[in-house]
């Protein structure tokens, strides 16, 4: 006889004591066939919580009897208990846990199915059936008899037992009269498959069929002269589901999946239509809506056409295929699970696991009740998923791929005129194809209701009371109240407005250690330090402008702008605080400028984008920090000059003798030459500006464009890309660079930052290659400043060189501006990817928003 | 930050011994790290010229204060000014000299006039040189000023703020330091320093005998008691010009709460939501208003928030008072708590709004949270005729200021689908030309009506 053991769950073995059951799990522990920690025996557990496995009161006198009696329950009570958790803690593991006591009492039973149901794995049950004269011949050759009486008590209760067993909704019942000749099959979990050469999950096609072989052709399948669709690399293809309803070709491509997957070149999972179509299908009396009633049209003429028996077969095969089809796939790589596929969605806990309540919520995600138009409202399930594992779903159609808490949806509604996605994996590759047209015509198109509601303004109740934002490069990153208000202030009183206020640039901290060499207070060597010991090999030295920082968000036209940000206009230019960087006039002669330029060298046709959002420094200082070099730099500059000036002229004609007076002149000569260095300092950034001709922009990150952005690219891109656009218009300025590699770069990097400083040039960046490096899964500084020693004297005193300063000042620490400038450079990369994605402003803003409330957090040394 | 005092004529040695500083020794001491140091230039029998000075740790200074999470608070002009904590650091080393107590030999020369120079600075100071020399001539000094240096290369500012200052005058050393002990503080632009109550008593004492007489002892004394002052604020002193166009606006103000009250009432809210409610005058009122069971007062800044809760506070010990539920919002957000309103209102409010912004905000207003009512007031740009105003606008914080027609213009773009019925209306002194000088449109919902 045959049993096949399910991947997981519960195999209950049932039959009276004698009646074999240690026995058959002996032998098939001993064969290898299941391992000793999958049986759970009740005998063991009265072991474990009672250290005796059997108590016989028999012959004992009434009153000690009565006590073994008693205590017997207990450790029966206790033992079942301890049980039950370990069976429960197994199955929440979607582990087998063969269940080894005599399971006569319909309770148990009912208790294990209950157990199971709750953490969705199958039970099945393995019934001993064996005569009662042979119970009781057994029972006499063991060790501790049960006795005859208890014995012929189970039997009775067995065979009454036995008839409604098959009602009780095992998946599977076995009866085995004769442990001899007995085979234990295993089960694999019928949700995973392999990685193999790479799959492509592709989202909801909704009878799309061209857009769909158009979207294999574009993977590199090949159509075979069997009319499959066959990649060359051996890859495989795997449909998110709802491959029907609403489109033109709903037919085809049921027909495609079931010939593919039948071929074993595709997977396909279950969905919300398919479901809806497979009961169809199966008669059952279903309201065809929502684009369903098109796939009865579709088969009623294929009928017409083909005549009923072919009809017929059709149906049958295509029903077949939806009511196989999983809820979900886990893909595996070394038989470890790295992608989670599902439709509408799906919980941590439901992962590699199948039930009615898991298929119900992968075919409609998780729901809360229906809106007034009798549509459901969808409750976003991806807020809990916590697992390393990412998950690919569709479903809820979106304009662009949603990436949200390691979950990625790919509806891009092809049939509402949108894209067909592919999400080729492990390359995590999109690739898509645009519908030929809206085929769906429904009047409440998903994507356009998206677009339409993009630019609503946030609700205010998200963010008043403090928050979180989920950043994909370091999780969770919390905004408390107190510093979001001011945040809120700000936005609504004196930046530009919320829809063109995509991103502000995070802080930059500097070297960690301050530097090693004497009469430093900032070296190279240091950011060199810090990046090596981080295992990054290449690094980047960019020159520091010093000017004001700058977002520059520049669009082909005015229609552009309209379209991405409500706003008619050609761009903005803003401060890292949010403030618009020039006045209205001078901000609009400039954008049209920049537009001009950007467009008669074919900008934005060459890079396909309606936009180009830039992080730069403008020049000069004085353009945006006039008042504040004036007040505070030339004024501080003038009273040490006069005060020192004056000393020397007094101390220098003091009468003979006095050493003393010496000395303090001395001193005073010193310092009258920090006071001037100091006044030079800063004059070095500025110059006069007579109109708009005398500004420079030095751009040093492209961000992003409509489609994409660039935080993937490495810095030499970055520079090459700003090279570029140097050439293109006059307002742009190169920034110079050197790349760092071993001792000989780093040698020649430390030469030019001490000759540029030298100058009084403000100092260079040091960043990794890459936008965003890790080590390990630590995320790194994305730049570290080396600001040069003569410009260190507007940030840290005129006098900060000498050596009673410099010992002290070098104790700062820079632990919190380090921390805040990695959750700053998280929620910026986040703030503008999802902007890309075109995603709700509200969810833009509360990255933006939060990098305005870490900056206005006070805890921070502003000379870091 | 230093002082030279310098006398010629006669006897002029004997001011070693007032300033008990001996001529053979330089003096140098150190305060809280910082070093107070003293030594003779000149010391000849007609000729005598000492110079004391702070040569301040840098460091130490920074330290010590509060606000270090601006740049400011780290370069700035404390460590060489003139100023309060000038004074405090020489005070012990001029003592002496300052108590009129030398050794009891050279006590008869302390009301001794010499022919005195006294050179100090740098003097930060926003008075003007004519303001300086109005506290220095009615003390018989003659006063000559001289300016830093701005040889900047580029264009940065006309004029120095660092001055330094000498003052020539036939006065006793006791009184010109004492005189100087008072005057530097009070011309001293302060920022950072606290003051203690013993100082100012110091303070006073110093000014037996002169200040009583000075002519500008009123504001001598304010600048003075200004640190003990600081938290009432309230020391700016308003010309008159000012005060009159003050009172014209206090009463405008109260015309305009009027008209808005009886424009309110004539609906009969129940809800009001007074949007932009500052320190709470409108919002007081409308807690008055019989019928009004809930008033939510809109604002995002902290200090106006608490003087409005103070007045609410207030009014609420007068029955039949409603109180005003203080909230924290903003027009550029979605906030649920404004849905389903009787009555909204924007008080002069739009104008501190950037005009583009506008629309957008109101868009929210008038079509997500749907008042029955929206009462939106805003200056009349033509009334500003009547007040003389030219090009001004009414406040320095005004993004603009519309004319009637501008207005009207306005309320109907942001009524485009016809959803409210709009009422023109104002507050104030109707002008038979300008109009009233505060204009206001009142949108009523249509479905409302039927």
């Amino acid at each position: 006889m045959n049993i096949s053991l399910p991947h997981a769950g519960i195999v209950l073995l049932i039959g009276p004591s004698n009646s074999g059951k240690s026995t058959l799990l002996k032998t098939q522990i001993d064969g290898g066939d299941i391992k000793q920690s999958e049986v759970i025996s009740s005998d063991a557990f009265r072991v474990f919580v009672s250290d005796q496995e059997f108590m016989d009161w028999r012959g004992m006198p009434k009153d000690e009897a009565g006590y073994a009696k008693d205590e017997y329950r207990a450790i029966s009570k206790e033992a079942f208990a301890m049980m039950d958790a370990f069976i429960e803690a197994r199955c929440r593991l979607n582990k087998l846990s063969i269940i080894d006591a005599t399971n006569l009492q319909p309770d148990d039973r009912k208790r294990y199915l209950h157990i199971a149901k709750k953490h969705h794995v199958p039970v099945i049950a393995v019934i001993l059936d064996v005569s009662e004269a042979e119970l009781l011949k057994r029972d006499a050759g063991r060790e501790h008899p049960r006795g005859k009486r208890r014995i012929k008590q189970q039997y009775q209760t067995f065979k009454r037992e036995k008839r409604f067993i098959k009602k009780e909704g095992y998946k599977a019942v076995y009866t085995v009269d004769s442990t001899e000749d007995l085979h234990i099959r295993r089960q694999t979990n019928p949700l995973e498959i392999d990685l193999g050469n790479g799959i492509d999950v592709i989202g909801d096609i909704h009878g799309c069929f061209d857009e769909m072989t158009a979207l294999l052709e574009k993977l590199g399948y090949l159509k075979n002269e069997r009319d499959l669709y066959v990649h060359p690399e051996g890859r495989m293809f795997l449909s998110l589901g709802d491959i029907m309803s609403r489109g033109p070709k709903s037919l085809e491509a049921m027909l495609f999946f079931h010939k593919h997957v039948q071929a074993n070149l595709a997977y396909m999972i279950d969905s919300n239509h398919g479901w809806k179509i497979a009961r169809w299908l199966e008669g059952r009396k279903v309201t065809l809506n929502h684009g369903d009633e098109r796939v009865k049209e579709e088969l009623d003429r294929f009928e017409e056409r083909a005549g009923k028996e072919k009809a017929e077969e059709t149906k049958q095969a295509l029903k077949k295929l939806l009511l196989k089809a999983p809820s979900h796939y886990v893909v595996t790589k070394n038989s470890l699970p790295v992608l989670i596929c599902t439709h509408a969605g799906i919980k941590d806990v439901f992962i590699g696991k199948q039930s009615p309540a898991v298929q119900d919520f992968c075919r409609y995600g998780d729901t809360d009740g229906f809106d007034e138009k009798g549509k459901p409202v969808r409750k976003d399930w991806f807020i809990g998923h916590e697992r390393q594992t990412l998950i690919i779903w569709g479903h809820d159609p979106k304009p662009r791929p949603l990436v949200i808490n390691n979950t990625i949806n790919i509806d891009q509604g092809v049939v509402f005129g949108g894209e067909l996605t592919a999400f080729r994996y492990p390359e995590k590759e999109y690739v898509s194809v645009r519908a030929a047209k809206d085929y769906a015509k429904e009047s409440d198109n998903p994507l356009l209701e998206w677009e339409k509601n993009r630019l609503n303004p946030p609700n205010i109740a998200k963010f008043i009371h403090g928050y979180n934002v989920l950043t994909k490069e370091l999780g969770e990153v919390h905004v408390s109240a107190d510093i979001v208000k001011p945040a809120i202030d700000a936005v609504s009183h004196v930046t530009v407005p919320i829809e063109q206020l995509v991103y502000i640039p995070p802080t930059m901290s500097p070297t960690p250690e301050t530097a090693s060499a004497e009469r430093f207070m900032e070296h190279p060597a240091e950011a060199f330090h810090y990046y090596r010991s981080n295992g990054i090999q290449t690094m980047i030295a960019e020159k520091k402008h010093m000017g004001s920082r700058a977002i520059l968000f520049l669009f082909k036209n005015r229609e552009a702008s309209k379209k991405y940000t409500g706003i008619d206009s050609l761009g903005v230019i803003y401060t890292r605080t949010g403030r618009r960087f020039f006045n209205r006039n001078q901000e609009e002669e400039l954008l049209a400028q920049l537009c001009h330029d950007l467009t008669k060298s074919g900008y934005f046709e060459k890079y396909e984008t309606d936009f180009v959002l830039l992080d730069a420094e403008i020049m000069p200082w004085n353009v945006k920090a006039k008042e504040l070099i004036s007040s505070q730099y030339a004024h501080v500059a003038e009273n040490a000059v006069l005060d020192r000036t004056r000393l020397v002229e007094k101390l220098k004609v003091s009468h003979d003798g006095q050493e003393k007076v010496k000395e303090w002149l001395e001193e005073y000569k010193q310092k009258l030459k920090n006071a001037d260095t100091f006044k030079q300092a800063f004059q070095y950034y500025c110059w006069d500006v007579e109109s708009m001709e005398d500004i420079q922009i030095a751009p040093f990150h492209i961000l992003a464009h409509s489609g994409q952005t660039f935080f993937d690219q490495p810095h030499t891109w970055h520079m090459e890309m700003n090279c570029k656009l140097a050439g293109m218009s006059r307002f742009f300025v190169e920034t110079e660079y050197k790349t760092i590699t071993d001792e000989a770069s780093e040698k020649e990097v430390i030469d030019w930052w001490e000759e540029i400083t030298k100058d009084g040039h403000e100092g260079i960046v040091i960043k990794p290659e890459f936008f965003i490096a890790h080590n390990k899964e630590k995320l790194l500084q994305p730049s570290l400043k080396v600001r040069g020693k003569k410009y260190l004297h507007i940030i840290y005193g005129m006098d900060y060189l000498l050596s009673q300063n410099l010992e002290r000042l070098k104790k700062r620490n820079t632990g919190k501006k380090q921390k805040t400038a990695l959750k700053e450079f998280a929620l910026g990369i986040e703030g503008v990817q999802r902007y890309v994605s075109r995603e709700s402003l509200e969810r833009t803003h509360e990255c933006v928003l939060a990098v305005l409330a870490l900056e206005s957090d006070p805890i921070i040394d502003p000379r870091l | 930050m230093q002082l030279t005092i310098r006398a010629v004529g006669t006897n002029v040695q004997v001011l070693s011994h007032l300033l008990a500083k001996n001529p053979e020794n330089v003096y140098e001491r150190k305060q809280k790290g910082h070093l107070v140091r003293f030594f003779y230039r000149v010391f000849k029998e007609n000729e005598v010229e000492a110079t004391i000075f702070v040569t301040p740790d840098p460091i130490e200074l920074s330290n010590s204060r509060t606000n270090s999470y601006d740049i400011t608070h780290y370069i700035n002009d404390r460590e060489f000014a003139v100023s309060s904590i000038f004074c405090s650091f020489i005070r012990n080393a001029l003592g002496t000299a300052l108590n009129g107590q030398p050794k009891e030999e050279y006590a008869e020369w302390v009301p001794h006039p010499f022919d005195l120079y006294v050179e100090f600075g740098p003097v930060v100071s926003s008075l003007s040189d004519k303001q300086i020399q109005e506290l220095f001539e009615p003390l018989g000094f003659s006063v000559d000023i001289t300016y830093g240096e701005t040889d900047y290369t580029a264009n940065l500012k006309d004029r120095s703020t660092a001055r330094f200052l000498s003052l020539r005058g036939m006065k006793t050393l006791q009184d010109t330091l004492r005189q100087l002990f008072i005057l530097i503080p009070v011309m001293d632009n302060y920022k950072h320093y606290y003051i203690d109550e013993k100082e100012i008593e110091k303070l006073q004492r110093y000014g037996e005998g002169w200040l009583e007489e000075h002519p500008k002892r009123e504001y001598i004394y304010r600048q003075s008691l200004r640190f003990k002052e600081l938290y009432n604020a309230m020391e700016k002193t308003e010309p008159a010009q000012e005060a009159v166009k003050q009172e014209k606006k206090v009463r405008l103000n109260d015309l305009r709460y009027e008209k808005i009250i009886s424009l309110v009432e004539q609906q009969e809210p129940k809800t009001v939501v007074d949007f932009g409610s500052g320190e709470g005058k409108l919002t007081v009122r409308l807690g008055f208003l019989p019928g009004v069971q809930e008033i939510l007062a809109v604002e995002p800044s902290e200090s106006a928030s608490l003087q409005a809760i103070r007045r609410f506070e207030k009014a609420n010990e007068k029955s039949g008072f409603v109180q005003p539920t203080p909230m924290w919002g903003s027009l550029f957000y979605y906030d649920e708590r404004m849905k389903g309103r009787d009555v909204i209102i924007l008080c002069e409010v739009i104008e501190h709004i950037d005009e583009h912004r506008l629309p957008k905000a109101v868009e929210t207003i008038l079509h997500e949270y749907q008042p029955k009512t929206f009462i939106v007031t805003t200056p009349n740009r033509e009334y500003n005729e009547v007040y003389n105003m030219n090009e001004a606008l009414r406040h320095t914080d005004h993004r603009f200021e519309w004319t009637r027609t501008e207005f009207e213009r306005w309320c109907q773009e942001r009524n485009k689908d016809q959803a409210y019925k709009l009422q023109f209306d104002g507050a104030g002194e109707e002008h038979e030309q300008y109009g009233f000088p505060t204009q206001i449109c009142v949108f009523t919902r249509k479905e409302e009506e039927r």
